[in-house]
């Protein structure tokens, strides 16, 4: 039996990034227990993009302010590698009238709380990434701060810095039971040990919805299969993230020479699987050879897949619960937990030590979608 | 660059003598590594005509540019990728040299945050 003012459920990004900031500020006897081996979740299959240009003023806040952590984090968290964190923008295609409408909304809303994004001409947008089929598009936005960051080496560097603060670390352990009684938890037991706490974290990823039932909370997320490949190394020849939403891929060269690209299945069903597809991998070649004819010239390494948690907005989660006190969760990111990872640990450090949020932040109760408040839905999502 | 040769013969590494199979030195072929002249013979892959050469650095290791020499030798590790007549990531242990090839393992351009 362990006494622990928290237990965290995942040590993914989002459970790495609350144990540091929670043990920064204080706290004492976090306790991390994860089912699998380090970054074994999403955060290990993600994309490593980092972007700012989102279509809702929530995303776009939770991005500009994640953005502003990772430009810091080397030093503030201590760390002796680097996180690789690349700023060499996202480049946007807009292949539609009306996504080249939306886009102009977009930047305008982006441009009001701070983010440096530009709408592009197709001769303007071929300057930045020189390899586009310029006919496989009609304007593009760019944003030069948006980049690339490392998961491995993030996490990592979270990871190391909570321990460093007193914060402990369970892997290969897997959570069995919430045990709760008159509207509170009592205890955590997982396959190896028993946890006297009061408060549970809820940064399970894919398995957000299953720990939520574990403790009775309903949680309206479901995961989703999204397939990834990686390429064999070239010359430094793209600097940006491409993406499209209308053509369905992201891609980006990573500093080691790697291609990353990934795209979303139309037909995927929710599920727990994170297998791969040559259905994936046919179609990926076709977008990038329409796309990026020079990038389609190299061999591809791997391909694999990972959950999205998706939420009914695509927007996240990130809350506490009237239902039960001391339970709080990190989810329903949609495919964006990674990049929004600095200040989800932030946010929800508040909410659990009880202070006061920035007005924006209510916005990311799991109770807007009980009372059926209208909120924006997020469109600009692959 | 390092030469490799057999210690008591000073001999290259073509194997001139094979319990099974025999190796036919029909045409020499002229080609340059890294802008420098070297010759192998019609029928060989780049990489046994490199090896010949004695290049037994064929790439370097991503983090730590230890040296990568050849390896798997039927296509899958990479180990051997190299630029050939500007082309990269060309697998020289696949690919049958040509007269006047240029061959090239320089990956400098590669930026590596270590």
């Amino acid at each position: 039996m362990t006494k622990a003012s928290i237990v965290i459920i995942g040590a993914g990004i989002s459970g790495v990034s609350t144990a540091y900031n929670l043990a920064k500020a204080g706290m004492k006897d976090i306790h991390v227990v994860d089912k699998g081996y380090f970054t074994n979740g999403s955060t290990g299959r993600c994309g490593a993009g980092v972007r700012q240009q989102w279509a809702t003023k929530l995303n776009c806040i939770l991005a500009k302010k994640s953005i502003e952590f990772f430009g810091r984090a080397n030093g503030e968290l201590k760390y002796h590698k680097d996180i690789e964190f690349k700023q060499e923008g996202y480049l946007i295609l807009a292949t539609t009238k009306e996504e080249d409408e939306q886009f102009t909304k977009n930047v305008k809303l982006q441009n009001s709380i701070g983010i440096p994004s530009e709408k592009l001409t197709v001769e303007e947008a071929l300057k930045i990434v020189p390899h586009l089929n310029k006919n496989s598009f009609i304007s593009a936005t760019f944003c030069k701060t948006d980049g690339h960051v490392n998961p491995f080496l993030m996490t990592e560097a979270y990871y190391l810095a909570a321990k460093r603060l007193g914060v402990e670390f369970h892997f290969f352990e897997e959570v069995k039971e919430i045990v709760v009684g008159g509207n509170k938890i009592k205890k955590v037991i997982t396959e190896k040990e028993e946890y006297l706490t009061d408060k549970v974290l809820n940064a399970a990823g894919g398995y957000a919805k299953e720990i939520g039932l574990m403790a009775g909370v309903e949680i309206p997320v479901f995961s989703e299969n999204h397939e990834i490949l990686v390429t064999e190394r070239a010359k430094a020849m793209q600097g940006p993230m491409v993406m499209s939403f209308s053509k369905n891929i992201y891609c980006q060269q990573v500093p080691h020479g790697s291609f990353l690209m990934g795209r979303s299945n139309p037909d995927a069903v929710p599920s727990h699987d994170i297998s791969s597809s040559w259905q994936f991998l046919d179609e990926m070649a076709l977008t990038v050879k329409d796309i990026l004819p020079e990038v389609a010239k190299l061999r591809v390494i791997r391909t694999w897949g990972g959950s999205y948690n998706v939420s009914p907005d695509r927007q996240p989660i990130i809350s506490d619960t009237k239902e039960l006190n001391g339970f709080y969760m990190a989810c329903g990111f949609s495919g964006h937990g990674f990049m929004f990872a600095p200040i989800t640990g932030e946010l929800l450090t508040k909410i659990i030590l009880k202070q006061e949020l920035d007005e924006y932040a209510h916005d990311l109760h799991i109770d807007r979608f009980k009372e059926n408040i209208i909120t924006d839905y997020e469109h600009s999502v692959v | 660059m390092i030469k490799y040769v057999l210690e008591e013969s000073g001999e290259d590494m073509r194997i001139d003598e094979h319990p099974i199979l025999t190796f036919a030195k029909d045409k020499k072929i002229r080609f340059t590594f890294n802008g420098k002249e070297m010759f192998g013979y019609l029928g060989d892959t780049i990489a046994a005509a490199l090896v010949d050469n004695g290049i037994m650095e064929f790439s370097k290791s991503v983090i730590h540019e230890r040296p990568r020499g050849f390896y798997c030798a039927i296509g899958n590790c990479g180990s051997c990728n190299m630029t050939v007549n500007g082309v990269e990531n060309v697998k020289t242990c696949l690919t049958l040299l040509e007269e006047n090839m240029v061959v090239e393992n320089e990956l400098s351009e590669v930026i590596i945050n270590d």
